[in-house]
Formats: structure tokens, C-alpha cells, sequence
């Protein structure tokens, strides 16, 4: 099953953004905790585009859930028109340096990094396209 | 996501309840900044939120900071297992004390 939202790339959009992931969850087999892990990851990447892509104007993101690999794993897309950005490139945050030293930015990405099981992005035809997997049955 | 806070001299407990996310935080940290002054010891009980994104991670480190400045304690009670795993993700799970 694949399903698709289209909505403007607003932060406050956040909360549809997740009730729309969480639906879908619901009707698969998805244990709670990945549920929680999927949700945030899906916050920090729409956070990101809603911050980042068409600032400091708005468009459309486009995400589509669907179980793929015999429903063994989930697979969320993101598609934007905004200015190319591939959130990967960025060097990972220094996490092992002294608290009072951190950055406090770049977490999201990492958090990403670490809770799902792949995160591949692409641009192409004037597309960001940013895609996470988690396999969901082990 | 609802905010209680109680203030016990100066000790502040703050028990979370929902989620700690980037719609969120703004709140929490609104509410720290009114309550915090004054403050040595801070205890976020997360004993309702298992929920916290780097919005909030973001929020708890630019306190801990605050309260490191001024010899004070930065505390969280009562952590859940999908919390604890973004602590360790982000390396602040042996940073931050948790009771």
C-alpha cells in the first residue's frame, strides 16, 4: 500500500505531517517503539525542508509512505522543488567533545542517521528527494 | 504538551507530559526562562514524554549549559527507553545526570 500527502512546506504543518505518518502506521504491524522512531525522523526531515528549501518563501513537499520488500520495510519519501540541498553532506556533530562545547545545531540529521536503517538522498529534475528506510520486520 | 512546574526553594521540577518536539519546545523553554532564575537544581520528569526530538535535545542542552554556568543541576527523572536511545544517538546519555 503507498500512500501520498501533498502540504505546504510550513512548520506547523508538523502535526498533520505526523498524523498522516501515524495513520498509515496503524494499519501495518509497527511496533511502538520503531513508531516513535519513524516519527521523529520524519519531524527532523520535515522540519529541515520546511526551514531550508523555499526559504524564506513556502511550496509543496510531497511524501509518500509505503511498505516495500514484501512489507518488511517501510520506505518514506520526501520531494521538494526548492533550492538543492543534500542534508547528508554536512560532517556529523562533534559528540564527544565537552557538553558546554557542543554545537547546538546538526542533531536532527544524526538522530535520523541513527534511527533509521538508510538514508539516501537525490536531486534530480529539480528535485530534492530524500528517502528513509526502516525495516520494521526483523 | 502540558507543563507542570513546581518549585520547591531552589529546586524546580518540571513533569512533561506529551511530546517534546519542535512545535513544543518553544513552550518548555519559555516556561525555563520565567522559572529558572534562581534555580540550583532542575528535575524534568519524563515520566509522560517519551517523545523528545532534537528540538527538545536542543533545549535541554542550551539548559544544562545555563545551570553548569552557574554551578547548578540539571536533572531527568523517570527517562523511557525511545528517549534514552536519543540520548545515547546524540552521545548526552553519560552528560546528562538522570535520577
Amino acid at each position: 500500500m503507498k500512500k501520498e500527502l501533498k502540504i505546504e512546506s510550513y512548520v506547523d504543518n508538523l502535526t498533520m505531517v505526523l498524523s498522516f505518518i501515524r495513520d498509515y502506521l496503524k494499519t501495518i504491524d509497527c511496533p511502538t517503539k520503531i513508531q516513535t522512531q519513524i516519527a521523529i525522523s520524519v519531524e527532523e526531515i520535515f522540519v529541515n525542508i520546511a526551514s531550508y528549501a523555499y526559504y524564506p518563501n513556502s511550496g509543496i513537499v510531497k511524501i509518500l509512505i509505503e511498505s516495500i520488500r514484501n512489507n518488511s520495510t517501510l520506505e518514506i519519501t520526501f520531494i521538494d522543488s526548492g533550492r538543492p540541498f543534500n542534508p547528508l553532506e554536512n560532517k556529523d556533530p562533534d559528540i564527544s567533545i565537552e557538553a558546554e562545547e557542543r554545537p547546538i545545531g546538526g542533531l536532527g540529521i544524526l538522530m535520523t542517521k541513527k534511527a533509521m536503517d538508510e538514508v539516501a538522498y537525490d536531486f534530480k529534475e529539480g528535485k530534492n528527494i530524500l528517502v528513509l528506510r526502516k525495516i520494521i520486520i526483523k | 504538551m502540558k507543563l507542570e512546574a513546581k518549585k520547591n526553594g531552589k529546586q524546580l521540577e518540571v513533569v512533561l507530559s506529551g511530546e517534546l518536539n519542535t512545535l513544543t519546545a518553544p513552550e518548555l523553554s519559555l516556561l525555563l526562562e520565567k522559572e529558572l532564575p534562581g534555580i540550583e537544581t532542575l528535575i524534568l520528569n519524563f515520566k509522560e514524554c517519551d517523545y523528545v526530538s532534537s528540538a527538545g535535545i536542543r533545549v535541554l542542552l542550551s539548559t544544562y549549559k545555563i545551570l553548569k554556568a552557574v554551578k547548578g543541576q540539571m536533572m531527568l527523572k523517570d527517562v523511557g527507553e525511545n528517549f534514552k536511545e536519543v540520548l545515547e544517538n546524540v552521545g548526552l546519555d553519560a552528560v546528562f545526570d538522570m535520577c
